[in-house]
């Protein structure tokens, strides 16, 4: 895969750079697999090889696809190397107090983590250990996780948006390339074909989000693919065929939504008696006993992740297509 | 059962072996596409059908993931060649000019 | 003779632990990417590969020889006490990992959101037309 990188950064052509950089999160999420991590896999492979590549995609669309090289600035680069290949030395010379690849009395794997692992299915009652962990003994992490992809949404939002009155003036004078204008019989296979597609697509998100808890899975993945089904759809079609849709209100105020769901269920806790997010005090309103009510209080959980994690990606990419205007795109 | 398995895992390996050469040695944009949309799509099935009679060999509750894999490939066969439709039709708005024999 | 011993030491402990050798040159072909190349969007491109450099080093420490996916089995589930810790993979490296990834595609969302916004300004993507474009 260092060759995938490398071939990827001294593309000439940009959209074929991306489409490389979409490779390469492939073969990484491969490798991840094969090392036992399927959720980080399953992740890699929804956001890196699939949002990630999109995300770049749509930039380019917006702008000029090529690079034109310029000549000189090889010692600059070269210098670069020299610093870079120093610092990699650093880094390495620090290799033999490394444990061995795979020991499994390394510092890592021996202290906390034997916790987890005998403890966590007679707290919870969730066999998968990385959605357990991840939502309720770490629940915190997770909620600013959260709050991070919240926080960047609303970041491109406000870096890229321009309300259309402002827009009209300025049209003929910025270097933007228009995209082509939509011809509906152009696309008859595509459409037919992602209208048979999408349902399929947020059945199984839907899927991967509730079944968290027995496979890989959970919000993040299952959010993602929502996501990248709502994105399908506009590709596919117009983008105004999504906007006619899901109006930008209402997408702005779902994403906020999921947070909102996540903290309310913290704050939940601490009404019933309990620290924030601890879900085995809210026993007396789910059902089931304490163990159970953890369960319950991570799938609450993972479906605010869920829906944060669904609409904060449509958002970024109609931002991104449509470089802020909301109208037209890819 | 096994051994059919590796029969058809390795068929699909000859076909993508077939799709890679197709895909460096024709002339044109549009024989590639070809190339590429067909024999992916084929070899990607064979394989998961082999990968079908490999699981229908180990542990319980095997119909189901066999079942879940005629899934896989059901998607497979719809969204590949509708994404190598996609490409060609842009290449074609593009101004990609078809090979003839006689241009050089 | 004091140094050949030590040096082929070193070299048997590289080729024994050549992932953390993969991860570094990654993570130096992403810091490469980052400094060096002129195009707003090889830099982004080159960000990435940092991040998922970074996310293989931690995946690569947490796996052990022969250790299954840390997904608890039917019959592990009912009788919990049949747990043997070393079969399983550690899940807390994958669990930081996950979160690193998701940050990564919104800081990577982020970053061309602003190289598109540099181009609306400028109409290049290349960073010394920009400085030009500034100094002016």
């Amino acid at each position: 895969m260092v060759l995938f990188a490398l071939i990827s950064l001294s593309i000439q052509n940009l959209m074929g750079a991306a489409i490389v950089f979409g490779a390469y999160s492939f073969m990484m999420c491969l490798i991840w697999a094969g090392m036992g991590a399927v959720d980080v896999a399953f992740t890699e492979a929804a956001v890196g090889a699939g949002v990630s590549t999109v995300f770049i995609v749509s930039t380019i669309y917006n702008t000029s696809a090529t690079m034109r090289s310029r000549p000189g600035g090889m010692a600059f680069k070269f210098f670069i190397g020299v610093v870079v290949t120093l610092a990699g030395a650093f880094l390495l010379s620090a290799l033999t107090d490394f444990p061995d690849w795979g020991d499994p009395n390394s510092p890592v794997n021996a202290t906390v983590v034997p916790y987890y692992i005998e403890n966590s299915i007679d707290d919870t009652h969730v066999p998968n250990l990385v959605t357990s962990v991840l939502a309720d003994y770490r629940g915190f992490d997770t909620l600013l996780e959260t709050t991070v992809v919240f926080i960047a949404c609303i970041a491109i939002y406000s870096i890229l948006r321009i309300e259309t009155a402002k827009s009209k003036t300025d049209e003929t004078e910025e270097g933007i390339t228009s995209p082509p204008s939509y011809n509906p019989s152009d696309s008859l296979i595509v459409r037919q074909a992602s209208r048979f597609m999408i349902p399929f697509m947020q059945l199984f998100a839907l899927y991967v989000i509730a079944h968290g808890h027995y496979s890989p899975g959970g919000g993040f993945q299952g959010g993602v693919i929502l996501g990248a089904s709502l994105i399908l759809l506009a590709i596919s079609f117009d983008l105004k065929f999504l906007l006619r849709h899901w109006r930008e209100k209402s997408l702005m105020l779902l994403v906020a939504s999921g947070v909102f769901l996540y903290a309310a269920v913290g704050l939940a806790c601490v009404f019933m008696g309990g620290n924030y997010l601890e879900y085995g005090i809210l026993d007396s309103i789910l059902p089931g006993d304490q163990a159970m009510a953890r369960s319950h209080g991570i799938l609450l959980v993972e479906i605010g992740v869920g829906i944060t994690v669904m609409f904060s990606m449509v958002a970024i990419h109609i931002n991104l297509a449509s470089n802020g205007r909301f109208d037209r795109g890819l | 059962m096994e051994i059919l398995a590796y029969t058809l895992i390795s068929t699909g390996l000859i076909f993508f072996l077939g799709t890679t050469i197709g895909l460096l040695r024709f002339p044109d944009f549009y024989s590639r596409m070809h190339a590429a949309g067909k024999g992916d799509t084929l070899s990607t099935v064979v394989i998961l059908l082999g990968c079908i009679c490999i699981v229908s060999t180990q542990g319980d509750m095997s119909w189901l993931l066999g079942l879940k894999i005629l899934l896989i490939i059901n998607f497979i066969f719809i969204g590949s060649p509708t994404a190598t439709h996609a490409m060609m039709d842009a290449g074609n708005k593009a101004g990609a000019e078809p090979w003839r024999k006689d241009s050089k | 003779m004091v140094d050949s011993t030590a040096g082929s030491d070193t070299m048997e402990n590289l080729i024994a632990n050549f992932n953390y050798v993969i991860v570094v040159i990654l993570m130096m072909i992403g810091l490469w990417a980052m400094l060096a190349q002129k195009n707003l969007i090889k830099k982004c491109i080159g960000m990435a590969i940092f991040q998922t450099g970074i996310i293989l080093f931690f995946i690569s420490i947490g796996a052990k020889n022969e250790a299954k996916v840390p997904i608890l089995s039917k019959f592990v589930v009912e009788n919990s006490s049949a747990i043997i810790v070393n079969d399983y993979a550690n899940p807390l490296t994958q669990i930081l990992m996950l979160t690193a990834i998701v940050v990564g595609v919104a800081t990577l969302g982020v970053g061309l959101a602003l190289a598109q916004k540099v181009y609306q300004q400028h109409s290049t993507f290349h960073e010394d037309e920009i400085l030009e474009n500034q100094r002016k």
